[in-house]
């Protein structure tokens, strides 16, 4: 039995003349890291609210299907509880800082008082979730005074430290430079291998490539393609489909096409770009 | 709002601080006489603003902030107060010295509220306030709500500001007599208070997937320090707020 089984997933927010996710089947094992891709309104925010729970609790709405987490439907967990297992993280960090605390440390701190955490273990707990994500110098800083990637890493360190299950990602790194974001990837990849489950909504071609397990790509609210990163990521059906391709993939393409690119599969990554360009 | 300074002010327990603070409000609207709000100000708010390291804090932003107040209180009061002493004449205005009195007795009133809940901003830690307010039986949700609205001045100045300089770059017209600026405020009020409304769904979403209505009893990562001392004078507080109360409502028989 999969980690995550999602079945006949349909769902339509209240106020919307359509549905927003059409019939979602999906299974996820312990551990995989997978990134979701797709334009935006193609369901990929809303595909990460269904894992953590507020879709249908929060934003209520038409929801039929099911969402089954660990063994648990989502449906039938309330979710103060669900919310323990699954983490969430989404792109606005600003509005993830809780308003109530008066540095990072403390920020970070909320969600481990919320659950009753001592307080010597909670010291403990988020001293490593900083170092983990690279902001233990931030620790005295008021939260309002950091850059939009401090303060990504911090609403990312905040859902850490609650060790959940399933870590949700939307769009974790909108707002980082290209090396805080290698290190972000790299952060979660590590995680992934030492057993927490990773669904991770993202843009950026090359880093899913290099670093997730699988690749989900989401076209109006339904799973248009599945599978390995490079299969997928160079997969002409991507191309048709208006979805932004590495700019080394379509770079090999059009050598291709022009016979100078003899492999039989397209790079996503530089390193696979530079290494198919130089064989003969 | 608050001003991080090792003082003993600062070091009180919050609970003792709210305490002080409702009863000196209290005690400024309940007990007679024309002059008392202006009493409480200069003999126990601006002390306390001094032993709290925040007096020069304290003095600009309730100058700043009640200026505006004082200015049309003042004329208006002064201009339509009907018989009495005129100051001057000029025209068809003649201010009266006791329309102008009266202006100046409830400003006071005015000033105590403001300097008083300034005071215990500037030296209280919001968050060290929920975790008070909480230890004393309040519903999270309820401090939650509390202490992010002491918070919401200065996120609002922030976010404020960002509005007026992506406007002004689109050419906004910000500067200039008072016709050209009141026309400014629609396209920077509009979009800070549907902005903020927008926001309050996803902030919802990251406390609630922090646990924020997790059934488990909270801890809290700061201490906050509390002594015998101060619960004595607490009860004592309540004690004061209770007769001054009394008084204010048989005084006023």
């Amino acid at each position: 039995m999969a980690f995550i089984n999602i079945q006949n997933l349909t769902y339509q927010y209240p106020t919307a003349k359509a549905p927003v996710l059409q019939n979602i089947n999906l299974q996820i094992n312990e551990g995989e890291f997978v990134a979701v891709i797709g334009a935006n309104g193609a369901g990929k925010s809303t595909l990460c609210y269904a894992l953590a729970g507020f879709v249908p609790h929060f934003f209520k709405g038409e929801f039929s299907g099911v969402v089954e987490v660990n063994g648990i439907q989502s449906s039938q967990a309330a979710l103060a509880e669900w919310v323990l297992n699954v983490g969430l993280a989404f792109q606005n960090p600003f509005n993830q800082i809780s308003g109530a605390k008066y540095t990072v440390f403390e920020e970070i701190a909320f969600g481990l008082e919320n659950i009753g955490v001592e307080r010597e273990q909670m010291k403990s707990r988020i001293e490593a979730a900083m170092k983990l994500t690279g902001i233990a110098e931030l620790a005295d800083r008021s939260p309002y005074s950091l850059s939009g990637g401090q303060q990504q890493r911090v609403a990312l360190t905040s859902i850490l430290v609650m060790q959940p299950k399933l870590l949700v990602l939307d769009e974790p790194t909108s707002q980082m430079d290209p090396i805080g974001t290698r290190e972000i990837f790299a952060v979660i990849r590590d995680l992934s291998n030492s057993g927490m489950t990773v669904v991770m909504a993202e843009h950026k071609m090359e880093w899913i490539a290099n670093f997730a397990d699988r690749v989900i790509a989401l076209k109006d609210g339904q799973i248009l393609l599945e599978g390995k990163p490079n299969e997928v990521l160079t997969s002409d059906v991507l191309a048709e489909n208006g979805f932004g391709i590495s700019r080394y993939t379509s770079t090999a393409r059009e050598a291709q096409k022009r016979n100078l690119w003899k492999k039989d599969s397209l790079p996503v990554t530089l390193e696979e770009a530079v290494e198919g360009f130089r064989r003969k | 709002m608050y001003i991080a300074r090792a003082s003993g002010l600062h070091q009180l327990h919050p609970l003792t601080k709210v305490l002080l603070t409702f009863c000196l409000l209290i005690a400024g609207l309940a007990l007679p006489g024309n002059w008392t709000s202006y009493l409480i100000i200069l003999l126990v708010i601006f002390p306390l603003s001094v032993w709290g390291k925040v007096f020069p804090n304290l003095l600009r932003i309730t100058w700043l902030v009640s200026l505006p107040f004082a200015i049309s209180v003042i004329l208006i009061q002064s201009l339509f107060w009907g018989t009495g002493t005129p100051l001057f004449e000029f025209w068809i205005f003649a201010p009266k010295l006791e329309g102008a009195r009266y202006a100046v007795i409830s400003l006071g009133k005015i000033i105590l509220v403001m300097s008083d809940f300034l005071l215990f901003s500037l030296t209280t830690r919001p968050d060290a306030l929920m975790i008070a307010l909480k230890q004393a039986g309040m519903p999270s949700s309820i401090a939650y709500i509390i202490v992010t609205t002491l918070q919401i001045v200065p996120s609002f100045q922030r976010k404020g500001a960002t509005i007026l300089d992506a406007q002004r770059s689109r050419g906004l017209e910000t500067e200039g007599n008072l016709f050209v600026r009141a026309k400014a405020l629609v396209p920077i009020v509009l979009p800070l208070v549907l902005g903020s409304l927008m926001e309050v769904e996803e902030r919802a979403i990251a406390i609630e997937a922090r646990a924020f209505n997790s059934r488990q009893t909270e801890t809290s990562l700061i201490e906050i320090p509390d002594t015998q001392l101060q619960k004595n004078f607490r009860t004592v507080i309540l004690i004061v707020m209770f007769l001054l109360i009394i008084f204010g409502i048989l005084w006023r028989l």
